[in-house]
């Protein structure tokens, strides 16, 4: 059985930091390219969930064709992954990961 | 110039001008969504339930379960309103979120998620999306 030794104040200083940090980096809203979606039908979905303007949609569809992928928004996990659900149930390619 | 598939009226409402085999067409792809939903044995289950943070094995089931509701809301009022002449912004709403699932789920089910597979897809398929693309057009010109 492996012996466990007890941390310093030190390591748990730095333990305390690095869970800290985890927690509070952003979490990003990610849409995905797709070959079929036509542009107008995604900008109206970014308008319809996020309140966007139309020109800050319009930008962000076309970084979604462009790049292949962009983030949509940037915010804590709960937010993220209820955006993320609206998304995808408007039948975007949408996922969530941590802010790096 | 192509009759328009959709037109917002000054009252508000959106006129539906689909004919009825657009409309058996869009009947065929609610009740597709609606069948996926909740048969885990439909062809397009699978693209329904895609990922939300894909660095974790199993996503928040409260989450996957919002997903499921909202799709299945959305799904059931467009079926509902599907021989309607005119649809409200919500109705429009269901509408273009139910077809664009369809349409999604097409190219996924059938690996066309490339431009240049789209390109060589059979005829009947590529019809198929031009078709569910035209309605969607259509819809967003209108919101």
């Amino acid at each position: 059985m492996a012996s466990v030794k007890p941390l310093r104040v030190s390591d748990q200083t730095q333990l305390e930091s690095i869970t800290a940090t985890m927690t509070e980096r952003p979490w990003n809203v990610v849409v995905w390219d797709d070959p079929v979606t036509p542009m107008p039908v995604v900008v109206v979905i970014f308008r319809k969930i996020f309140g966007y303007p139309n020109n800050k949609a319009t930008h962000l569809m076309l970084t979604v064709h462009h790049e292949g992928r962009a983030i949509v928004w940037s915010g804590p996990l709960e937010r993220a992954q209820n955006y993320c659900v609206k998304l995808q149930v408007a039948g975007l390619l949408s996922t969530i990961e941590q802010d790096s | 110039m192509a009759a328009r598939l959709f037109v917002r009226r000054r009252d508000g409402r959106i006129e539906v001008r689909l004919n009825d085999a657009a409309r058996l067409l869009a009947r065929e792809a609610f009740g597709h969504v609606l069948a996926a939903e909740s048969d885990p044995e439909h062809d397009w289950h699978a693209s329904l339930n895609g990922p939300i943070d894909p660095s974790h094995d199993v996503d928040d089931p409260l989450a996957t379960l919002s997903r499921q509701h909202e799709v299945t809301s959305n799904v059931e009022l467009a079926v509902a309103t599907l021989h309607e002449e005119f649809l409200n912004d919500a109705e429009a709403w269901a509408w273009l979120c139910t077809l664009q699932i369809a349409l999604r789920a097409t190219i996924t089910t059938k690996g066309l998620m490339t431009t240049q597979r789209l390109d060589d897809a059979d005829e009947v398929t590529r019809e198929y999306i031009k078709t569910l693309q035209a309605f969607l057009f259509a819809l967003a010109d209108v919101m």
